[in-house]
């Protein structure tokens, strides 16, 4: 329903509004004896309706504005052959304004640019209304004129939709924003618009009516331009709104005051001076606007900048990042108001920040890196730092990591080094968590096989013990006799010492292996390793029955690394070649162990002959919780294969050929690690 | 103290464990031989010689109580101490029952360890001088005739001379020339004497049909 009315009422109120601008240009027309009108509304109302409306409607609002041409042609006694030519150019006007304006300058808003108005200029000021009034001009003619005034006719014609469109399609096109709505003014500048208009209106009137007055004189010129003011006025505060407006105010005006009275237009008759007035207004106009529609533009364009650096610092804000920005010349660091905040630094406005202002902030440990990166930007153009702490002046410790990128000159050399910073506390927290969970997951699982070891270890402690007792109580038997042997109880004396050290190189092991603490790293053999991992299960495998195979390398195999961790991985392989061979008949048990000094480190092989590793468990093994024992936790070699990653070597699984399976671990080697940790 | 004589066979795979041991027992005064592994004891092992035996009871290889079965097996009857770290009441209960003198555990006390080995020693003597009574004893009965040995079956379950020589078809007066021939070539005077060594001997007396 409400569709339907809607698509009825509106042709009908642009007819209405079609009849009104052709009642109002006849009324200011007939001011004079001519029937011309010095601008002509209907066309741009017509215009400016097939501009809104879906091109399959068009025909219902051309159909619906006949009526109101003919009602009002008929009432300045227009003859019928004047007034089916009238129409058709004036359908013309509109058809083409509305064509081209859609093909160039397509959708809503279509003011904005200066391109686009220049656009506009040339399809309604310039090229429509030239080629229609070729057509228009016969009207009069029609009408009685010579044929001999054509030329004139056609002046006239054109002019009067030149100006039409150029005022009042304008002031359409400029005001009506996206979706072809009204967009308002806010309501501060509405009062500055209307006194401004009022002024203007003033300023028109009492220019050419004194004008009149003083053509003789030489001042004439002056009064021409003492509209000037209040037009540019409104064309720099509005711009194409504003200076479509106030050519809309200056053309009425100075049509009504040029027909009203003789004014500056007062040599030719009626007609030469309405067209000396149009061309005037022509002039005037065209620059006017393209001077809005660039003032619009450059407008535009710093609102668009200033919204998306709003957006940007917003986001940087929200997202805690700072921006910094140095330049390779001056070594001058320049930071964002985040950044400034993020580091504790004081907001600008205040002392200019100085290097060591800056540098003050970062954590003393830091800032002989940070100092070093810098400095080293400006000729890399990268920043070698990525991540460093900053002390904050109530001593909380921030962790930030910086991003740099350079701008080369054609050299390749950096001009100038930007980029950002970020807080990354809290993932650095998180990490810190992370690692501390898995390092006590770790100590734990050390402190579980060491559980499961205990029976062994404490046999392992057993045996010092044994020998020392039986060591001092055979010295006590030696020492109850009547002549002592004093050399053999220097022996035993001696004896006890050894079983002693024995003892606590037990205790020793069990303490390394049960430390909870700071990842060390130093030199270790591996050999050694291998050595005390053996001897520290020593009674285990005896308990086991399983016979241990040692094909060590003669060389020193050394690696860097913690011999806390080092251990554990050790003792949880063996712990798996053994508990593998569980089910294994007892004269096969064996661990066979070898080392071998590889290119890049030492590779370490570690076979049982237990129930090996089954197809399906291959990919999984390696991942926590996965487990083949009753009571495992499936951590071991997850913790096996972790320990070696970080200490930069490689862990791998496979089946034996004869059943059981091999361990391989490959460390680099202490000399392959010093060289890249000096890289 | 027992006679110097004897000697303790040490076995145990800890290097240090087997020198302090073999050193207090020495200090003692035993003869100590010492072994490094179940297989050098084994290989090197003279029955013959008295003594005991002194065992680790975890080592590689065989441990203390299959080295115990592979010794008994092979006929000796050496009395075996055993030394552990662990204390596995299964372990210890099965070691008894094959016959252990003892099971201690690590570290040994010397005075535990002596005692157990005095215990042993004597236990080893007894069993030797037993074995030794034994072969005299079979060495007499080796040396009697057939019809000496058939009258002493018949003497032991309790027949008189006369039954004796109506079961073997002969006079009274044989019966006693053998009788006395026998008794004085096992060194008895009375039947009770010789009951009590053919029981050791385990001749079982005959049975009449």
């Amino acid at each position: 329903m409400r569709s339907i009315t809607k698509a009825t009422l509106l042709p009908i109120l642009v007819a209405i509004l079609y009849f009104i601008g052709a009642e109002a240009a006849f009324l200011v027309g007939t001011l004079s004896d001519e029937i011309f009108a010095p601008f002509w509304p209907p066309n741009i109302v017509l215009f400016c309706a097939l501009l809104l409306v879906p091109v399959r409607l068009w025909w219902i609002y051309i159909l619906a504005t006949l009526p109101a041409h003919v009602v009002a042609e008929l009432g300045v006694g227009m003859t019928t052959p004047a007034i089916a030519v009238a129409f058709a150019s004036n359908c013309a006007v509109a058809v083409f304004n509305a064509v081209a304006v859609r093909r160039y300058l397509r959708d809503p808003p279509w003011f904005g640019t200066l391109r686009k108005v220049l656009l506009y200029i040339l399809i309604t000021v310039v090229a429509s209304p030239a080629i229609v009034a070729l057509g228009g001009a016969f009207v009069p003619i029609l009408s009685g004129e010579p044929l001999a005034h054509y030329g004139r006719a056609w002046a006239q014609w054109y002019a009067s939709n030149a100006l039409g469109g150029l005022t009042l399609g304008s002031v359409a096109l400029s005001w009506l924003g996206a979706q072809g709505r009204l967009s308002p003014l806010p309501a501060g500048r509405r009062l500055e618009a209307l006194v401004l208009g009022i002024a203007l209106v003033v300023a028109c009137s009492v220019a050419f009516d004194l004008a009149a007055t003083m053509v003789a004189s030489g001042f004439l010129p002056v009064l021409l331009y003492a509209p000037l003011p209040l037009i540019l006025w409104l064309v720099v505060r509005f711009g194409a709104r504003g200076a479509s407006a106030a050519m809309l105010v200056v053309t009425v005006t100075l049509i009504w005051r040029a027909l009203d009275a003789p004014s500056v237009f007062i040599t030719g008759g009626p007609e030469t001076n309405v067209l000396a007035l149009q061309i005037f207004i022509l002039g005037l106009a065209v620059p006017m606007l393209l001077l809005g529609s660039a003032i619009d533009e450059v407008r535009n364009a710093a609102e668009i900048t200033r919204e998306s650096e709003q957006r940007m610092i917003f986001t940087a804000n929200k997202a805690n990042i700072g921006f910094w920005h140095l330049d390779r010349a001056t070594a001058k660091l320049w930071l964002s108001d985040t950044c400034r905040k993020l580091l504790g630094l004081p907001p600008p406005g205040g002392d200019e920040l100085t290097q060591p202002a800056i540098l003050s902030v970062i954590h003393p440990e830091d800032r002989p890196a940070v100092v070093e990166s810098i400095r080293d930007a400006a000729y890399a153009g990268e920043l070698a730092l990525n991540e460093f702490r900053v002390v904050r002046s109530d001593g909380a410790i921030r962790w930030f990591r910086a991003r740099s990128y350079a701008e080369l000159s054609d050299e390749g050399r950096p001009v100038r080094i930007a980029g950002y910073l970020s807080d990354i506390t809290v993932r650095k927290m998180a990490e810190a968590e992370a690692e501390r969970q898995r390092r006590e997951v770790a100590h734990l699982m050390r402190v579980s096989v060491l559980g499961e070891l205990s029976g062994a270890i404490a046999h392992e402690l057993n045996q010092p013990l044994t020998a020392i007792l039986s060591n001092a109580q055979a010295a006590q038997h030696l020492l109850a006799q009547e002549t002592p042997n004093i050399n053999e109880i220097g022996a035993t004396l001696a004896d006890i010492v050894k079983e002693d050290t024995r003892a606590s190189e037990v205790v020793q092991r069990l303490q390394g292996a049960l430390k909870k603490g700071e990842i060390k790293t130093e030199p270790i053999n591996v050999n050694k390793l291998v050595r005390s991992t053996v001897r520290l299960l020593h009674s285990e495998l005896t308990d086991r029955k399983i016979k241990v195979e040692l094909a060590l390398t003669d060389g020193q195999p050394t690696t860097l690394g913690d011999p806390v961790q080092l251990q554990q991985l050790l003792l949880n392989v063996f712990m798996n070649a053994m508990e593998a061979m569980a089910s294994v008949k007892s004269t096969r048990r064996l661990i066979a162990v070898s080392t071998h000094a590889a290119a890049t480190g030492v590779e370490l092989i570690i076979a049982d002959r237990g129930r090996g590793i089954a197809a399906h468990e291959k990919n999984v093994l390696l991942q926590p919780f996965f487990t083949t024992k009753e009571r495992g936790l499936g951590l071991g070699l997850s913790i096996c294969s972790t320990i070696v990653a970080s200490h930069g070597g490689e862990f791998s699984l496979t089946s034996n050929a004869d059943g059981g399976a091999t361990v391989i671990i490959r460390l680099p080697s202490d000399a392959t690690q010093l060289m890249v940790a000096a890289k | 103290m027992t006679e110097p004589a004897s000697t303790i066979f040490l076995v145990d795979d800890d290097a240090g464990v087997l020198k302090a041991l073999s050193r207090l027992l020495s200090a003692v005064g035993y003869d100590v031989r010492t072994f490094n592994s179940p297989e050098e004891f084994l290989d090197q092992h003279d029955p013959s010689l008295p003594g005991c035996a002194v065992f680790d009871v975890a080592m590689p290889g065989l441990d203390g109580l299959q080295l115990q079965s592979a010794l008994t097996a092979g006929g000796a009857t050496r009395p075996i101490i055993f030394i552990t770290g662990n204390v596995d009441v299964p372990t210890s209960v099965r070691a008894m029952k094959a016959g252990a003198v003892d099971f201690l555990t690590k570290p040994v006390n010397d005075k535990d360890l002596l005692s157990a080995i005095e215990r042993a020693m004597e236990q080893e003597a007894q069993a030797r001088q037993t074995r030794s009574e034994l072969a005299s004893i079979k060495g007499k009965l080796a040396s009697l005739t057939p019809r000496e040995h058939e009258v002493l079956t018949h003497v032991i379950a309790g027949r008189l001379n006369k039954q004796i020589a109506a079961d073997l078809g002969t006079v009274e007066k044989t019966i006693k020339v053998h009788r006395g021939r026998m008794m004085e070539k096992l060194g008895v005077r009375t039947i009770a004497d010789l009951v009590r060594l053919a029981e050791r001997a385990a001749i079982r007396p005959h049975q009449p049909q």
